[in-house]
């Protein structure tokens, strides 16, 4: 017991080390004026009705971008997941493509579809590529980067919460109803957790993006904090302008724990292969197969072609590889080393918040879930004041401060996922091997892990991904001559030349791709061989 | 079998921290330099630099798209522990501001002897060199050629212009400039009649040339680099010089400039650096590269399409004074960009 206490002890300091010392700092100056308490800041935040129609805008984008993407990634999780349709593999791949990449650079890619000269403009009218052009360069088209961005959380989430349904379930129901009923009645309403809480992540990374909005001219919320900080250096104002943003975050996780309140599961224990009983589409099966290839042509294939076209020859990748091949490879390890520190952390993180082991452990889930919707230069900024000490120059002046803004942001991912891959583990299995005298960490590594691990790669591959495509935090705190790929681009896009950045991002594309590929070969091979 | 994983991993664990943990920017020969001007054209200048000094150099860049966010605010919140020994900045306002601060280092580079006077710090905080003008991009296809920035507050160009965000860049630079050289009344007034007359305010300098390159607006004031950039790109646009009328104020002209850090980590390389951007072989560079900027030692060699800072009227300005200026008009700027 005492050594399940200290290493949970352990994993909440550090993060308080990490994410909560950074955001106390911060927040110390947004009510701090001139060394005496002040709430200037945020009376001046308040005094015109402007961060009210932002916050508005930044709640419709949100609202919206989360809907879209539940309707469309519940359906495609549960026909990808749960039909027979063919190439489902590489249906799910091909969708979950745009959110392995930098949000900008879809936008770019649907610019160079639909801008004033784009890709569409020698195939349609000039009627129809101003309108077409309007609507992206709004906030439809915002809703549809983001989105389609966003889209594969849900879609993702909705496949692995479908493995956890208890089959006999859905085999009794069966005996009733037919398949539709089933999953309208019984299935759907299983996974409902899982479609809640990727929806609301999707509503958070919505609402914190600030990016795509600015690309797109959209006046967003997070334009206040980025305004404070790139034009003021205001660094207590910018902190008082990302509060209601916490504040936010913390009424949705609010809503998101009540409606989650009363549940209860009745899940399968966790398992490997891939045995789940499938739907047959039947006489339908050709319409579904369409619906969902056109869907893939509009938000996945057209943008991606329109980034082939714009890389132009072999030329360009020579070149990009040359620009900006040591920014690939300082990328893949940091993600690589960024995701498995975030999964060890998420790990106990998680096991803290499913076991309630500690009274904070309500605290650590709100904080950690915090420190994700927050602006990353809100985190940035907290980690340069706090680090940049001579003391500590030997951390500050190397990666080690991307790994920190990993650590400070990302927590709440692989702590999520390990929380949902606990649920499915009774707790009877643990007790049992306490009682033949086991201590807590033999039983965490032998019997936990080993139950949770498909769920443990999951959240590494996801912060693997977050990691990778980051640009926030890297960006202030990527030590010199250390840049990241995605940083390389948005630093490149500045005048660089059209075909170096479409290539370039198309390498990013790449590198994230095959790692995850070839993970998922050794899961397969691993589920074969068992 | 077991023990030989462990190892591995020991092993892996420990290449990868030695990677993580191993780039310390107390590296004896090398410099470290935040840049906000372009990388595409300030990263052959610092690579021609390593190569010929052996000093190694370690950059952070930034951008005037990304507003420059990245390095300022790095700079600021490094305050008291400076990382960074040189600050290549787009323009000298933001490298003004840092000598407000107590972050930049005063420092007289030899370099700097054949630039003018008004293109540097008297004390040597920061210095200018290799200039972009403001300069009107305008759509070839335009029946009326706009020939001054006033033409933003012209009815004959109601709903025909765009404008970089004035809260960012080197558009707060130059609406600052008018503010000390025609003073509030007037500035005010011509920002109230750009207001009139419609004027689309664009997100940046490059998103404002990509606006009239393809149609959508007639002109827009812009960095030469950015209109040379289009042009280059074949784009059917032409760069006017404004204002070159006797009456009339002149073009104004925005020099990169350069900033020894107060405490820098390596002051003798840092000052190393700050000789060689300030040479007028870097000048000679910038001006050939498709930056396209103006060389501000008198005599470099410059390609056709760069013309010589002597060959068009400047503003004159005080850019210490624009600086103050600068800071007392954001709130009034941010009100008119309705921020």
């Amino acid at each position: 017991m005492m050594a399940r206490r200290s290493v949970l002890i352990i994993a909440v300091l550090l993060l308080a080390v990490i994410g909560l010392a950074p955001m106390v700092v911060m927040f110390a100056r947004s009510i701090t004026v001139d060394g005496g308490l002040s709430l200037e800041f945020y009376r001046n935040l308040m005094a015109s009705d402007r961060p009210w129609r932002l916050l508005g805008n930044s709640l419709t984008l949100a609202s919206l971008v989360a809907l879209l993407s539940t309707l469309l990634g519940v359906s495609l999780g549960i026909v990808l997941g749960k039909t027979d349709i063919p190439l489902r593999r590489l249906f799910t791949l091909l969708f979950t493509l745009p959110l392995l990449i930098p949000s900008y650079i879809t936008a770019l890619s649907w610019a160079d579809v639909l801008g004033g000269s784009g890709l569409a403009s020698h195939f349609v009218s000039a009627a129809w590529i101003k309108t077409a052009s309007a609507l992206l360069f709004g906030l439809p088209g915002c809703v549809l980067v983001l989105a389609s961005t966003f889209m594969p959380v849900v879609m993702l989430a909705t496949m692995i919460y479908l493995r956890t349904i208890n089959p006999r379930l859905e085999e009794a129901a069966r005996l009733v109803s037919r398949p539709s009923g089933v999953l309208r009645a019984i299935t759907i309403p299983l996974i409902r957790p899982g479609i809640v809480l990727a929806a609301t992540l999707v509503f958070l990374l919505a609402l914190g993006d600030f990016g795509v909005p600015t690309f797109l001219r959209v006046d967003v919320f997070p334009t206040e904090s980025f305004t404070q900080f790139s034009a003021f250096y205001n660094f207590g104002a910018a902190t008082a302008a990302a509060v209601p943003l916490a504040i936010l975050t913390i009424a949705v996780l609010g809503g998101e724990q009540l409606f989650l309140r009363h549940r209860t599961d009745e899940l399968r224990p966790a398992s490997g292969g891939d045995d789940l009983p499938r739907l047959r589409l039947g006489r339908g099966k050709p319409l579904v197969v369409i619906a969902v290839a056109v869907l893939c042509l509009v938000i996945v294939v057209i943008p991606l072609i329109a980034l082939l076209v714009q890389s132009g020859s072999a030329g360009a990748y020579i070149r990009a590889l040359h620009t900006v091949g040591d920014s690939l490879v300082r990328s893949l390890v940091l993600a690589a080393v960024g995701a498995t520190a975030l999964t060890i952390l998420g790990f106990f993180v998680g096991y803290l918040i499913h076991t309630r082991a500690l009274a904070v452990w309500r605290a650590v889930d709100a904080w950690t879930v915090l420190l994700f919707a927050l602006p990353s230069t809100v985190i940035g900024i907290g980690l340069i004041a706090l680090w940049n000490r001579p003391a500590t120059n030997l951390i500050y002046a190397t990666p080690l401060m991307i790994l920190l803004g990993y650590l400070a942001q990302y927590t709440a991912l692989t702590s999520r996922a390990t929380v949902a891959g606990l649920a499915l583990v009774p707790a009877s299995m643990e007790e049992a091997a306490a009682v033949t005298g086991a201590g807590w960490v033999r039983r965490v590594i032998l019997i936990v892990v080993p139950l949770v691990r498909r769920t443990l790669m999951g959240g590494w591959l996801i912060a693997y991904i977050f990691c990778l495509r980051d640009t926030g935090i890297t960006m202030l705190v990527y030590p010199p001559g250390y840049d990241t790929l995605p940083v390389r681009i948005l630093t490149l896009m500045a005048n660089g030349a059209p075909d170096l950045i479409a290539a370039a991002s198309v390498l990013m594309i790449v590198a994230t791709v095959v790692p995850l590929a070839i993970l998922a070969l050794i899961l397969g091979k691993q589920r074969r061989s068992r | 079998m077991n023990n030989a994983i462990v190892r591995a991993t020991c092993a892996v664990a420990a290449a990868v921290m030695l990677y993580v943990s191993g780039c310390s920017s107390k590296d004896r020969n090398a410099v470290v330099v935040y840049v906000s001007e372009d990388q595409v054209f300030s990263e052959p200048v610092l690579r021609d630099f390593e190569k010929e000094t052996g000093i190694r150099v370690k950059a952070v860049y930034d951008t005037e798209e990304a507003k420059s966010a990245g390095v300022m605010n790095r700079l600021l919140a490094e305050k008291d522990n400076p990382q960074a020994d040189v600050y290549w900045a787009y323009e000298p306002i933001r490298a003004a501001l840092l000598s407000q601060q107590g972050i930049a280092a005063a420092y007289q580079s030899p370099s700097a002897l054949g630039i003018p006077a008004h293109f540097k710090n008297p004390q040597g905080y920061w210095t200018g060199f290799s200039a972009r003008a403001r300069v009107l991009i305008v759509n070839k296809s335009a029946p009326d050629k706009p020939t001054s920035i006033l033409a933003y507050a012209d009815p004959a160009f109601k709903g025909k212009a765009v404008i970089a965000n004035p809260l960012f860049g080197t558009t707060t630079t130059e609406i600052a400039a008018l503010f000390t050289l025609w003073g509030d009344e007037k500035a005010k007034a011509f920002l109230a009649g750009m207001k009139r007359n419609g004027v689309k305010v664009a997100t940046s300098n490059g998103e404002s040339a990509d606006f009239v390159a393809s149609g959508q607006f007639t002109f827009a004031l812009v960095d030469s680099d950015d209109a040379a950039n289009r042009m280059v790109q074949g784009k059917p646009v032409e760069m006017i010089y404004p204002d070159q009328g006797e009456n009339e104020p002149g073009c104004f002209i925005v020099p990169n400039a350069v900033v020894l850090i107060n405490g820098g980590p390596h002051p003798d390389a840092g000052k190393k650096l700050v000789d060689y951007l300030l040479s007028r072989e870097t000048e000679r560079k910038l001006a050939q590269s498709d930056a396209a900027q103006i060389p501000l030692h008198a005599g470099v060699e410059t390609p056709a399409a760069v013309r010589k800072i002597e060959s068009f009227k400047t503003m004159q300005i005080d850019y210490a004074t624009v600086a103050r200026k600068m800071q007392e008009i954001q709130p009034l700027l941010k009100e008119w960009a309705g921020l």
